[in-house]
């Protein structure tokens, strides 16, 4: 057994609980959150247009190539889910990644802009990110419906399928808007560790 | 009389990957045994005393800011920000990338962590990565900006970029760089800088010294190309070229050089990983040169099977192949190649007494990391040594690396949705003699696999000119010149109205003795393209071969016009003039073609000729 997938498990188990909490108290738990917006406005991350059907939050960042590689797919998943009231949030947890560089990365990467930064990674640990890229699905009522990876494309550290088998983000939207029961992923994300970007 | 060929026009044929290897300072630190004990508390790992030594001799070679890896292990400040990842790749031992177990021996800038220098890292991050005293912190490795073997003599780029797109999977790509030089060069050291090291995983390079290459190139519109490396695009005189990060291979030892000729192109296969943005990709190769022909060849001895046939499913397809040396050889270097369904890769020599020495062993293969191992300690293995290879693949759906989902059955081929299994082994022999009679063993059994692969490739794609050119050239190196000429034939009948494919039919019905018909094909071939030296020279050789010593001259002075640093034509063009009584012209064309530094027997063969047209003769 290695390291840091067990320690991603672990973190799992806990936030498994913490998000039945957040089912319940989504109310008063989300809004006490409030992140840097590119202008360092602070800004609730949950609040969205009345018509929205759920938020992915993507934990990201300007340095991590496993990151990178995903733009686009998360584009590709914008343009196919946006249109369907779902909100694509970039987050970028790293303190070290300053507004003008995140600026310059949306704009290379062609992220939706959007995007908020997370310096004392509170929005990592209120949704149980651990690595970049990962991302995190809300429901209008605050409900963690959705914690984990993209795609199966990255098996681990090195080990990389030539194409992803499994969408599991994609299929994680499909049944919330669906109303059906959101499938969880199979392992964890593989990427660059949020924990080590603490300052 | 001596009649002598032109190389042929077209090609195209078989791939193999290369890299290199370049030295890496040892680590000089005693943290590795320290690791190990169980004395240490955990506290007392910190970054400047403990860990800057492991990471400052095997990882910053490409974790410096300037580097090809993604960051930089040369502060505490950028290697803490990946705690948790360095820990994590070097346990996997997914990095440094070095995928050779130990037991195969040392090899040149091997990288390889022991065990406990992975068990300190990890006891690094889980104590909290502490900085400890910078006053600690040993000297920052030295790292080369620019070019590390010194001041190229000739730096070679293609001439524009490639853009790579965003996304999707892995892109493997051609480019075919002239190498301009107006003589012959004698070549110690090839260097490559990726121009996008965020992208270029690897690169395999070759040299081609035919046009082949460049025709590829040519009909795709974007720089590079996409397909089959040429069958001409070879590891020149037996050295491996090649590229994979941190490994820059040393420069050759005084009298190892490689020739290039006039008129050569490199070939550069890139492997590219998309980024997430489009990139834009421009490597640059420099080259070094030296003065002095090379004393020693070595010559690459190729193990591998090229009908491997894995069934959809099959967890465990293992082949082997294996050759015995005929005589002593000195073991300079191995690579093994196979793409993503290879799982493990074992090379093994077995002595005449029975001893036995692995040469590499790789029980993890990963497509993506294709160095080449060059020994620190060459070794030599006694005539009658068995040269073994056994590679087993994994073609189930749960090798994850597997590009087929579900999977299908996989056959022999260059592109990457294809299997290929292949160890090349770097051998010098004690002299030329022995390199000649180790050729003379090796090359049948070459390209009787060759033939297998080709063949298969063309039942697949039965329509493709470049694999008959290509299968047609192998034959004639085979002495099959029947099958030869059915394949140019074939070539001649998808492309009639090229004068290339003219050409090479022609000049295979020469090698089969079918003269009237060649004189046909080369007439074609001229009708084609008036302004063709080759199809000029070997029309004229046939023509004198004949008797024809009027219209071989007019031939063959039309070569030599179009093509003056043509030594076959020289050569041959003094032979007509011998023929007709003209010594003085006979000489001097000798003398011009010899000094073009032409390779052996013809060198030799010309001295000769120069001899005896000084005295007026044509033979003794």
């Amino acid at each position: 057994m290695e390291r840091a997938p067990r320690l991603d498990r672990r973190t799992w188990l806990l936030l498994a609980v913490s998000a039945a909490f957040a089912l319940r108290l989504s109310a008063a738990s989300a809004p006490a959150l409030r992140l840097p917006d590119l202008d360092n406005r602070l800004v609730d991350p949950f609040q969205t247009a009345a018509d929205t059907r759920a938020i992915v939050f993507l934990f990201i960042s300007v340095d991590c190539p496993i990151s990178n590689r995903y733009a686009p797919e998360i584009r590709r998943l914008n343009e196919a889910f946006a249109p369907r009231g779902v909100v694509f949030r970039p987050v970028y947890p790293n303190p070290a990644e300053s507004p003008e560089a995140i600026r310059g990365h949306l704009k290379d990467y062609r992220y939706p802009a959007s995007a908020l930064r997370d310096p004392r990674q509170q929005l990592a640990r209120f949704a149980g990110a651990t690595i970049t890229p990962e991302a995190v699905v809300y429901d209008r009522q605050g409900r963690r419906l959705y914690l984990g990876r993209i795609d199966d494309r990255y098996v681990a550290l090195g080990l990389e399928r030539p194409a992803p088998t499994r969408h599991d983000l994609e299929e994680a939207l499909d049944a919330t808007l669906a109303g059906k029961p959101v499938p969880q992923p199979t392992a964890p994300a593989v990427g660059c560790f949020i924990a080590d970007f603490a300052q | 009389m001596t009649v002598r060929f032109s190389r042929f026009a077209t090609a195209s044929g078989v791939v193999l990957a290369a890299s290199i290897v370049a030295a890496v300072p040892e680590a000089s630190h005693a943290a590795g045994n320290r690791g190990s004990s169980p004395g240490v508390p955990v506290e007392a790992v910190t970054f400047s005393k403990d860990i800057a030594p492991i990471l400052f001799a095997r990882c910053a070679v490409c974790h410096n800011p300037a580097g090809s890896a993604p960051f930089s292990v040369l502060t505490y400040r950028s290697a803490k920000q990946r705690a948790s990842l360095i820990a994590s790749a070097t346990k996997r031992r997914f990095m440094p990338p070095w995928k050779a177990e130990p037991e195969s021996g040392d090899f040149i800038g091997q990288p390889r962590l022991t065990d406990g220098e992975i068990d300190l890292i990890q006891r690094w991050v889980e104590g909290g990565a502490a900085e400890g005293d910078p006053h600690d912190l040993p000297p920052r490795p030295r790292i080369a900006g620019g070019w590390e073997l010194g001041t190229p003599d000739l730096i070679v780029s293609p001439s524009q970029a490639y853009t790579l797109a965003a996304g999707g999977s892995d892109v493997f790509r051609i480019f075919v760089i002239p190498l301009p030089t107006d003589r012959v060069r004698y070549v110690r050291g090839l260097e490559f800088h990726p121009g996008n090291p965020r992208v270029v995983h690897h690169a395999n390079i070759r040299i081609d010294r035919t046009p082949a290459s460049r025709t590829f190139d040519d009909e795709d519109p974007a720089p590079g190309y996409e397909g089959l490396m040429a069958h001409s695009a070879v590891y020149p005189d037996g050295h491996f070229l090649g590229w994979t990060p941190g490994q820059v291979a040393p420069l050759l030892p005084k009298g190892l050089a490689w020739r290039l000729d006039p008129g050569t192109d490199l070939v550069v296969e890139l492997h590219m990983q998309p980024s997430g943005r489009p990139e834009p990709v421009q490597p640059a190769v420099g080259l070094f040169f030296g003065d002095d022909p090379p004393e020693r060849t070595p010559l690459m001895l190729r193990l591998g099977r090229q009908n491997i046939d894995i069934p959809a499913g099959e967890k465990n397809y293992t082949i082997t192949d294996s050759f015995v040396v005929p005589v002593d050889v000195e073991v300079q270097a191995v690579q093994p190649h196979a793409h993503y369904l290879a799982r493990d890769v074992k090379g093994v020599a077995t002595l005449p007494d029975g001893t036995t020495r692995t040469l590499i062993s790789i029980k993890d293969w990963d497509f993506r990391w294709q160095h080449v191992y060059r020994y620190v300690t060459p070794f030599t293995l006694p005539k009658g040594t068995t040269l073994a290879m056994r590679y087993t693949f994994d073609n189930s759906a749960g090798n994850p690396r597997n590009p087929q989902r579900p999977p299908e059955r996989v056959l022999w081929g260059q592109r990457s949705r294809d299997e290929m299994g292949d160890l090349w082994i770097q051998v010098l022999t004690r002299n030329n003699r022995d390199l000649e009679t180790l050729t003379r063993g090796v090359r049948p059994k070459v390209l009787a696999e060759d033939v297998f692969g080709y063949e298969r490739e063309i039942q697949r794609d039965p329509a493709s000119v470049a694999l008959h050119d290509d299968v047609a050239q192998v034959y004639l190196q085979l002495g099959r010149s029947a099958e030869a000429v059915a394949h140019f034939d074939a070539s001649l009948r998808l492309n009639p109205q090229s004068a290339a494919t003219h050409f090479n039919l022609g000049t295979a019905l020469t090698v089969a003795g079918r003269f009237d018909e060649a004189i046909e094909q080369y007439g074609a071939a001229l009708r084609l393209n008036p302004d063709y030296p080759r199809a000029h020279n070997n029309l004229g050789s046939v023509l004198l071969q004949r008797g024809h010593v009027q219209d071989a001259t007019a031939h063959l002075t039309e070569a030599v016009r179009l093509e003056p640093a043509n030594v076959e034509a020289r050569s041959n063009l003094a032979v007509a003039y011998a023929a007709a009584g003209e010594y003085e012209r006979a000489v001097e064309l000798v003398q011009t073609a010899l000094g073009l530094a032409p390779l052996e027997p013809l060198a030799t063969l010309l001295r000769d000729h120069l001899e005896l047209y000084k005295e007026r003769r044509t033979k003794r």
